[in-house]
């Protein structure tokens, strides 16, 4: 019993950080129907940005999310307002070249800076726990870091419901035809949209670091899962990339309990495909005419 | 000007008389292995030297493979036909030995392999192919007889990564705790670099087994001890088997890497001949501490200079001279034995050591151990 309830709680901590990936993934997607190629590689930028604080100004990693929150925001910002702006009236296989694209500089850049070695973020915390009874632990950082995630999403959802810009966004969102001629700036909500996805993401990177490891490749492990959790709970579903985040962090860990660890990615792609074939539009996703 | 071209003659017709034997070098200096490479150059430099101070003047020809074994192939052909090398020390990895071992038999060149792990490069019958250092094999049942002799482990629990390296090593081992009366109680293999072992390793837990068995790569390994920690899985003994377990990345990682055992082909502190004085002087010389390779590469070049010189450039009396012949230095006693379907291989003593305080202590076997062994694993601190 304990080993189950072992893996349940690791895999609700974890699956809160694959939520905060997803999140952004769908802001994006909801917004611009881009899909975004680069953003586990913005979540890596977000890792090293991470790294270079603690290592050369001391910066908990925790605390850094302060620090690069707003940094990956004006960067995912740049991109939108550089980039992917020029081609939202292309064809999409058009922006998922460019979003690849952009994917594959920013983590070559990172291989030419830092060499493809793997860094280790070691924190006084980083592999303390918190003892939870009946013979499960919990790990501290990652505690933290689900409760960050959480105080995270909480503030984005307020945002989104409850303010003007908030609202702007759900309907550049909705139609973004409509929302022009309401009056909207619909380019800027987008350079908003990305801004925050990215930004997300670099939080992303930067809870998991303390107990994860940092290479210029790690970004692909992660958009492959943002993917599958953005599509799994809906594409542009906020709450549903929650749900889909944590349920595919739950899967993960159980998988590898009661079937096999090496088996445990095919356990979660056959839940995504059983999710596609009973509920084509996603756990929370209305479905498109 | 007659007289000069006829002194010239004479002395290109006596320089290799001169300038020593010819002795071929194939190593990785560039390349994905070129870190590794480094320690085997830098070993065979050491070497030279040595040699020099002993009165025996070698000359050396190095080939870089690049870690391809196409490229270490045509380095062994240009060696043997064109340079008339004495003896070929080299080259670094398993593919690229193999692939060279069957060339060296065809052009009788004697091939001192000093650092390749791959068991079958020596189990082909080559009476040309010499090799200093163990197995592979040897890796897995020098761990679990540590730990039999240590203790009375019953059960065994093994965790891999699902990759070539991580499924032959324990293949291996699987196979020796069977003959030792081991039970296996927990086989897992995970995908390299999944962020959360935690389930698995709660797994591994409840079977309660009394040693773990673990091959993975450096950040794999900080990650599994890491995650083992928080789950409070306490075996009796951390057997880290390859590459994560005997780094100095890991040894740093105090909280989480304190008296894991890891075996390896050398260590500093060994009370083999020269071992120390070996290590302090490469430091020295480099700036950095050796790896096995170095020492393995310097003691296969310190043979195979002594044996192409005492042959007087003979390959076929090199080739008798190193495997009648026995020596003792840095890696301890040499000789090139026929056994267990080996053909001229040293049976080499693997040494078990301990992070002790952070650092690598050598434990086992006692003859050569310079600390005591902590055993069992104590509580997490």
């Amino acid at each position: 019993m304990a080993v189950f309830f072992q893996s349940l709680l690791s895999g609700i901590l974890i699956g809160g950080v694959y939520a905060l990936i997803g999140i952004g993934l769908t802001l994006i997607f909801g917004v611009m129907r881009v899909i975004n190629f680069a953003h586990g590689d913005i979540m890596m930028i977000g890792m090293y940005l991470t790294y270079i604080l603690f290592t050369f100004a001391g910066i908990d990693p925790f605390v850094s999310v302060l620090i690069s929150f707003p940094l990956m925001f004006i960067f995912g910002g740049l991109l939108q307002k550089v980039f992917i702006n020029r081609v939202l009236d292309a064809l999409a296989q058009n922006q998922i070249l460019l979003t690849i694209g952009l994917g594959l500089i920013m983590s070559n850049a990172m291989m030419l800076i830092f060499t493809s070695d793997y860094k280790i973020l070691t924190t006084s915390y980083s592999s303390s726990t918190i003892k939870v009874g009946g013979g499960v632990s919990l790990s501290t950082p990652l505690v933290v870091s689900f409760l960050i995630t959480a105080a995270i999403t909480a503030a984005l959802y307020w945002f989104l419901m409850k303010t003007d810009t908030g609202q702007a966004i759900r309907a550049t969102a909705q139609d973004r035809e409509a929302a022009q001629l309401m009056g909207i700036n619909v380019k800027r909500m987008s350079i908003l949209a990305f801004g925050l996805g990215a930004a997300l993401a670099g939080a992303a990177g930067a809870l998991i670091s303390p107990t994860y490891y940092i290479f210029p490749q790690v970004g692909s492990v992660f958009t492959l899962k943002a993917f599958v959790i953005t599509v799994l709970g809906g594409m542009g579903s906020v709450v549903g990339a929650t749900l889909g985040g944590i349920l595919i962090g739950i899967t993960e860990s159980m998988g590898a309990v009661y079937i096999s660890s090496g088996w445990k990615d095919v356990v979660v792609f056959v839940l995504f495909l059983l999710v596609l074939l009973f509920k084509p539009a996603g756990l929370m996703g209305k479905s498109r005419t | 000007m007659r007289k000069h071209l006829l002194a010239l003659g004479a002395t290109l017709a006596l320089s290799p008389c001169l300038m020593g034997q010819k002795i071929g070098v194939i190593n990785s200096m560039s390349g994905p292995e070129a870190p590794i490479g480094e320690n085997i150059s830098n070993g065979i430099k050491l070497a030279e030297q040595d040699l020099k101070a002993k009165g025996i003047h070698i000359q050396l020809v190095w080939e870089d493979d690049t870690g391809k074994p196409q490229i270490s192939m045509s380095a062994l052909e240009k060696l043997a036909t064109r340079e008339n090398v004495v003896g070929v020390v080299g080259p670094y990895t398993s593919a690229c030995s193999n692939a060279v071992a069957k060339l060296a038999e065809k052009y009788r060149v004697p091939l001192l392999i000093p650092a390749a792990a791959k068991e079958e490069i020596t189990r082909q019958g080559f009476k040309n192919v010499f090799r200093m250092n163990a197995p592979a094999d040897k890796y897995a049942s020098s761990l679990i007889d540590a730990a039999v002799s240590l203790g009375k482990p019953k059960t065994i629990a093994f965790i891999y990564e699902n990759t070539d390296f991580g499924t032959s090593t324990s293949k291996t081992a699987k196979a020796y705790v069977a003959t030792k009366g081991l039970q296996v109680v927990a086989d897992v293999s995970y995908p390299k670099g999944s962020a959360d072992y935690r389930s698995t390793l709660a797994q591994i837990k409840s079977k309660n087994p009394d040693l773990v068995f673990m091959v993975s790569y450096v950040a794999d390994a900080i990650l599994l001890m890491r995650q083992s920690r928080e789950v409070g899985l306490r075996p009796q003994a951390f057997l880290g088997a390859g590459a994560g377990f005997t780094t100095t990345e890991f040894a740093k990682e105090h909280a989480i890497s304190e008296n894991v055992i890891s075996c390896t082909q050398w260590t500093d502190d060994v009370n083999w001949p020269g071992a120390k004085a070996f290590g302090q002087r490469y430091k020295a010389a480099y700036g950095k501490n050796p790896t096995y390779h170095a020492a393995c590469a310097y003691a296969s070049m310190m043979i195979m200079g002594e044996t192409a010189y005492h042959a007087n450039g003979d390959r076929a009396k090199t080739r008798d001279g190193l495997k009648a012949g026995k020596w003792n230095g840095v890696m301890g006693e040499v000789k090139f034995a026929d056994y267990d379907g080996f053909t001229n291989q040293n049976n080499h003593q693997m040494l078990v050591q301990q992070i002790q305080k952070g650092n690598y202590e050598t434990v086992l076997p006692a003859a050569f151990a310079t600390k005591k062994p902590v055993y069992p694993f104590p509580n997490w601190k």
